[in-house]
């Protein structure tokens, strides 16, 4: 019987463990390549989503006092807030998720008054109307309106006061 | 004597092949696979910041307005409609073409519970062209948005007044009025047999019904309707339609609990009824043909409306 045996110099046997090293390392060369890749594509995937979400927002309250469900429409008026109308969705539930927003108030800043949420009951001595209050919130953006509502002294009539609108998209988690 | 040494086969080359077509097949999968997630991951975003540029489109006071978007290169937009939830969803994705020239599979869709996109199923182009209009029935509902591509090209025969000057102000291109090519879509007004039929009511008024070739008979009630009709499928029109009047809905609740509030501040509106009736049937909306019916309530409550000292709207 024949056995064969093949006899590598010591030469040899270091090559090859030298290139099984390198193919190794190779290896691990990519892995670590790949790895920083994904790394830096999903954090930019997230800031790109997020900064989608900001900019959303940020063109949502450019137009949001003029959208049905705010806007002061009893009179022409650019940039008013039908400030009955919104205390009223405040207790909406159908539009908690109808702008795409985490946050959205309103706040009542001249002339000044009682810096508290409003309600049903203590309208209109309140500062402000919290429509979408999410527990995590971005940067809110924010646009000078006025706030219009209806004012039953002096026999009745449309009182206008000045507010700020604050709005957020929702965060990436 | 004949020369019996072979050609031999090192160890180390087997290794090296082995490992190095092992090596290069991930490499190629790997790219391939990342190519594909970024084309996907790049739709999706054209498709969200499309849906976000057409907010300053959509009008406040004004009566129209219109631009034009250009995509960086070649692209399809998918117009879809869901009717879900209390709002209903606009849904907009986009594809791209792929290195080969083939078009790409349509990207996860972007959605938006207050936005109105009239169009075909699919559009594709470079550029596109939109326009929007205010809804009112008998409050302001939404803005409706209208989108055609750069391919896409209407000539209205005959138009009424008010078409013809939205064309003319609102600078709308692709839209004949006169010196139309043959390429474009014939909307006729006053005769039949185009690729797309109006019929105007003899009140004088934009309402009636229109036909497209092929496609089920839909009914309009203003002008916003009728654009709405003209560039879009009947199945995006009848569900748009729907959702409209799922916020018509939700809006006249709004107005009735408003009336409510406001009439214990010395106004009364006396429009609870209607309102509450306007609500209930608008919920119940199914088909454009309902629309004839719906704009009797509304013209109710809007002149009950003008009659009053602190308006509901």
């Amino acid at each position: 019987m024949k056995i064969c045996h093949v006899n590598y110099s010591r030469r040899a046997q270091i090559k090859i463990q030298q290139m099984a090293f390198v193919l190794v390392a190779l290896l691990i060369f990519f892995a670590i390549v790949a790895l920083f890749y994904f790394s830096i594509a999903s954090k930019g995937l997230k800031q790109s989503a997020s900064s989608l979400r900001e900019e959303e927002a940020k063109e949502l309250i450019k137009k949001l006092a003029s959208s049905p469900e705010f806007s002061f429409t009893a009179n022409t008026c650019a940039n008013c807030i039908d400030l009955d109308k919104a205390l009223l969705m405040k207790y909406r539930q159908s539009y908690q998720e109808f702008f795409n927003l985490d946050f959205l108030q309103i706040e009542k800043i001249y002339p000044d008054s009682k810096k508290v949420e409003c309600d049903k009951t203590n309208y209109p001595d309140c500062s402000t109307i919290s429509i979408v209050d999410s527990k995590e919130i971005g940067t809110p953006k924010t646009a000078f309106v006025s706030l219009c509502r209806w004012e039953q002294q002096k026999g009745g009539y449309f009182k206008c006061e000045l507010g700020i609108i604050y709005a957020s998209g929702k965060g990436i988690d | 004597m004949k020369n019996k040494q072979a050609f031999e086969i090192g160890f180390n080359l087997i290794f090296g092949i082995v490992v190095g077509a092992v090596i290069i097949f991930f490499a190629i999968y790997a790219a391939t696979k990342l190519i594909k997630t970024s084309v996907e991951v790049q739709s999706t975003e054209l498709g969200k910041e499309l849906g976000i540029i057409l907010n300053p489109i959509e009008t406040a006071f004004e009566t129209g307005k219109s631009d034009k978007i250009t995509f960086p290169a070649e692209t399809r937009i998918f117009n879809d409609c869901k009717l879900t939830g209390t709002f209903g969803t606009q849904e907009i994705s986009t594809a791209s073409k792929s290195l080969n020239g083939e078009w790409q599979k349509p990207s996860f869709p972007s959605s938006f519970k207050n936005k109105y996109l009239f169009s075909e199923n699919v559009l594709e182009g470079k550029n596109y062209f939109v326009f929007s209009k205010p809804f009112e029935m008998p409050f302001k509902i939404a803005s409706l948005i209208y989108i055609w591509d750069e391919n896409q090209a209407y000539c209205f025969i005959d138009a009424p007044r008010e078409i013809e000057s939205d064309v003319v102000d609102l600078n709308l291109n692709n839209i004949f009025i006169e010196n139309c090519t043959e390429e474009s879509k014939k909307v006729c007004f006053s005769t039949s047999g185009c690729d797309i039929d109006v019929s105007l009511d003899i009140s004088g008024k934009i309402r009636g019904s229109l036909k497209k070739k092929s496609q089920d008979r839909v009914y309009f009630e203003d002008s916003s309707l009728l654009y709405a009709a003209i560039f879009s499928d009947t199945n995006i029109y009848e569900c748009q339609l729907k959702r409209l009047m799922k916020r018509t809905s939700e809006l006249s609740s709004l107005y009735y609990a408003k009336t409510i509030f406001l009439s214990q501040k010395n106004c009364n509106s006396n429009l609870e009824a209607d309102l509450s009736i306007y609500s209930n049937k608008t919920f119940s909306f199914n088909n454009s043909i309902q629309l004839r019916e719906l704009n009797l309530y509304a013209e109710e409550i809007r002149s009950k409306n003008e009659d009053l000292s602190c308006k509901l709207f």
